[in-house]
């Protein structure tokens, strides 16, 4: 049960009669027996809330920061019911307004539309609904819960998307299917056609062009229907938070980013992707990716707070792609690399090309350039001590034919996705 | 059915726990004030086993057959003897009331006192208290028609005033002859109103609630039942409160931080400014198309105005070994990196 703001309304009319009328312990006796009668009535003749059924529909998936409804059925058995509905969710949800007055005939059904506006990625679970019945006199209240289970999956919100127009213009400029002044250049051989004037003389086919009566070139376009395998490390180091245009984000978030242009490209450029997520173990897998299938599976990813295992990551993707492919390590470049991934870096090279994108830390570029007092240039020496670190590590990846891409959280996408595309120009997938 | 919310059965389930803890709270309380009731009491209490207490008077009367009655009222004095420690604390109109009742009055060093002395052993000089004879007696002295102890104790009437209550005492009650004359002033009939004023009996006059009419102090509480039926509305929540499932997050420069602050703690100048050389070299070498590794001391020399001397002492010296230095050594790198980027 629950009093509302009349019944203290009503005791304060009652100050007056015991104070006017009835000084005496009588008064407060009489007082306070026609609150309790009131508060009797109100709760025998208010709406049971414990038969009232509910079920949901509306939106089971959205992307993180974007608005979308659930809608709430409220079925009456009993009879009129007259009160307050809140449907709990927890905060990251958005719920824009929780609570609403209902207004339900007995026998009859509402639906009750929520927002949403989910601040958080991932399964964002429905709490209790909780209804408090008034009764006719609006004095006390039956109130009740009920749990009606629902859903909303926030997807990643793919900032980087906003890179993707431009890309796209250099992919098709790659292709050769754009008209421009740089000619379309790619390894894979095309076709044969007349020479005009501008060609390449490099690009004379001459044994075709003695069959001919013609100047035949050949002509070449980037490789298709290569793998790319992006694998993102949901270990320990992808939780740690670094600061970006949109806030303090996990590295996590960055990286699923990045893995997400990257995919939006490599579909756009006919390439096959295959997404993994590991951090000890599988924890999402999506071969021949298309980009909602990928967001769908990322959405509910989590760091973990375990060692990234990189034997057993490495295992997996040599399990899974039979044919040179293109690996992409989204992971964070630190000293464990040296011991984990470096000593299996043999046995994955001979068969793919490893790129690692890691995301650097602005924080420790700030630290670096810092002057002045003592503590700053304590922090200057030890931020320069890991970007030393960083530095080493990147040159031992790049003696074993490792590609990285270490950059700042809000460069990263893009530097991803350039590198991509130079290593796809270069004829290197 | 989805419905959660608690029925009787769950409602006591969950309620026995704070009920039993109360109940065993409660109890403890009751079982520690019965062990704690006697034995305690104020200075001049005839409970009171301290020093400063008087429990050895009270017996010494109920053994020579005097009842001893403390009381916080004296209602009934008639035909017995009060004995009041605190007259001061008591309306004088009632106290002067409370001595025409009493058969005798033993007054304990009330304000009329006209100069005071130190309690010590004095001699009566005054029939009153030839018994008794020598006793430790002090405090004020007053005016009376009977005067004992150097006028430290004195008789009006029925009335006697005494100006120092150390014979009393638990403390003092055996030397001299304080016990006899305890006795003969307090065992005089054979009641003993002890009496010791409580809050309530002390002000006679009325207070701010007897001046209030019965009708605000009613209203006042039927105010008070209105706030608690307030409280209770907005207290009560519609739903439990949802909690987030924050994911763990740290931040990410945590561990550098970490690591600057045990460079400073141990003071470590030199390995810092070694860091930093390498690192100014580190950034330079691509500036100046020198091969990463190798001494640019040279190249820097030649772009700016600085010897090539200086230029690889900066550069590759080891120390300061002070804190001071390392501040010096990041200014003077910063200024060659300036002047290269520059130049």
């Amino acid at each position: 049960m629950a009093l509302t703001g009349r019944a203290g309304l009503l005791a304060l009319v009652g100050v007056l009669v015991v104070g006017l009328v009835l000084p005496s312990w009588q008064g407060i006796l009489v007082v306070f027996a026609v609150l309790l009668a009131c508060v009797a009535v109100d709760l025998s003749l208010a709406a049971g809330v414990r038969r009232l059924t509910f079920s949901r529909a509306g939106a089971i998936s959205v992307r993180t920061g974007e608005p979308c409804a659930v809608q709430l059925t409220v079925h009456n058995p009993g009879r009129r019911l007259r009160g307050v509905l809140r449907d709990g969710w927890a905060p990251s949800a958005g719920v824009v307004d929780d609570r609403v007055a209902v207004d339900v005939p007995a026998g009859g059904s509402r639906v009750l539309s929520f927002e949403l506006r989910p601040v958080r990625r991932g399964d964002r679970v429905s709490d209790r609904v909780t209804v408090r019945s008034y009764g006719p006199l609006g004095v006390a209240a039956r109130q009740g819960s009920h749990v009606v289970p629902w859903t909303v999956r926030a997807l990643p919100p793919f900032h980087s998307r906003r890179h993707l127009p431009p890309l796209l213009e250099r992919l098709r400029e790659l292709d050769g299917r754009r008209a421009s002044l740089i000619r379309g250049a790619g390894t894979e051989f095309d076709s044969l056609r007349a020479y005009v004037i501008g060609d390449d003389v490099r690009s004379i086919d001459w044994r075709a062009s003695a069959r001919s009566s013609d100047v035949v070139v050949r002509t070449w376009r980037p490789e298709r229907d290569r793998q790319v395998t992006i694998v993102v490390d949901t270990a320990r180091t992808s939780a740690a938070r670094v600061d970006g245009a949109l806030g303090g984000l996990p590295r996590l978030d960055t990286s699923m980013d990045a893995a997400l242009l990257l995919s939006a490209l490599a579909s756009q450029a006919r390439d096959q992707v295959d997404f993994l997520a590991f951090s000890h173990k599988v924890r999402a897998s999506v071969p021949r990716a298309t980009l909602p299938v990928l967001v769908q599976a990322m959405a509910p990813l989590e760091a973990e707070l375990v060692e990234f295992d990189a034997r057993a990551a490495v295992a997996e993707v040599l399990r899974r792609s039979g044919r040179r492919s293109l690996v992409v390590l989204l992971t964070s470049l630190e000293p464990s690399v040296e011991h984990g991934l470096l000593p299996l870096l043999p046995a994955l090279a001979s068969r793919h090309h490893l790129l690692i994108a890691s995301v650097a830390d602005p924080a420790v570029h700030a630290m670096a350039a810092g002057r002045g007092d003592l503590e700053a240039v304590y922090s200057a020496a030890a931020a320069e001590r890991t970007l030393a670190e960083r530095r080493r590590l990147t040159a031992l990846l790049a003696r074993h034919g490792v590609d990285v891409v270490d950059a700042l959280p809000d460069d990263l996408p893009r530097a991803l996705a350039d590198r991509y595309l130079s290593l796809k120009a270069a004829g290197k997938l | 059915m989805t419905a959660v919310s608690p029925d009787a059965r769950r409602i006591w389930t969950a309620a026995r726990g704070p009920v039993l803890i109360g109940a065993v709270i409660l109890l403890a309380a009751v079982v520690i004030a019965l062990l704690r009731g006697s034995g305690e009491g104020g200075a001049l209490d005839p409970r009171s086993f301290r020093p400063e207490g008087s429990h050895a008077v009270a017996d010494l009367l109920e053994q020579n057959g005097v009842r001893v009655e403390l009381t916080d009222n004296a209602s009934s004095v008639d035909g017995a003897t009060l004995f009041v420690p605190q007259p001061n604390l008591i309306d004088p109109e009632r106290l002067a009331d409370l001595s025409r009742r009493a058969s005798a009055t033993v007054l304990l060093a009330p304000a009329t006192g006209v100069a005071r002395l130190e309690p010590e052993t004095r001699q009566p000089g005054c029939p009153l208290a030839d018994r008794a004879g020598a006793a430790t007696m002090g405090g004020f002295v007053y005016e009376g028609e009977l005067r004992c102890y150097d006028s430290t104790l004195v008789r009006t009437g029925t009335v006697t005033t005494i100006g120092y209550g150390g014979i009393f005492t638990n403390r003092d009650i055996d030397s001299e002859g304080n016990a006899a004359l305890a006795l003969s002033l307090l065992g005089q009939h054979e009641r003993l109103v002890w009496y010791v004023p409580s809050a309530a009996d002390r002000s006679q006059q009325k207070s701010l609630t007897d001046l209030v009419p019965d009708g605000w102090k009613f209203a006042a509480l039927q105010l008070g039942i209105a706030v608690v039926l307030i409280a209770l509305w907005r207290a009560r929540r519609l739903g439990r409160v949802v909690p987030e499932p924050l994911p763990v997050v740290v931040r990410a420069a945590e561990t550098v931080e970490g690591r600057a602050r045990l460079y400073r703690r141990s003071h470590a100048a030199s390995h810092a400014a070694s860091v930093l050389r390498q690192a100014t070299r580190d950034r330079l070498a691509p500036l100046l198309g020198v091969p990463p590794g190798e001494d640019p001391s040279e190249e820097i020399a030649r772009r700016t105005s600085r010897p090539a001397a200086a230029v690889r002492s900066l550069l590759y010296d080891t120390g300061p070994v002070d804190d001071r230095g390392l501040v010096a050594l990041a200014a003077e790198l910063d200024a060659v990196e300036n002047e290269v980027r520059k130049g």
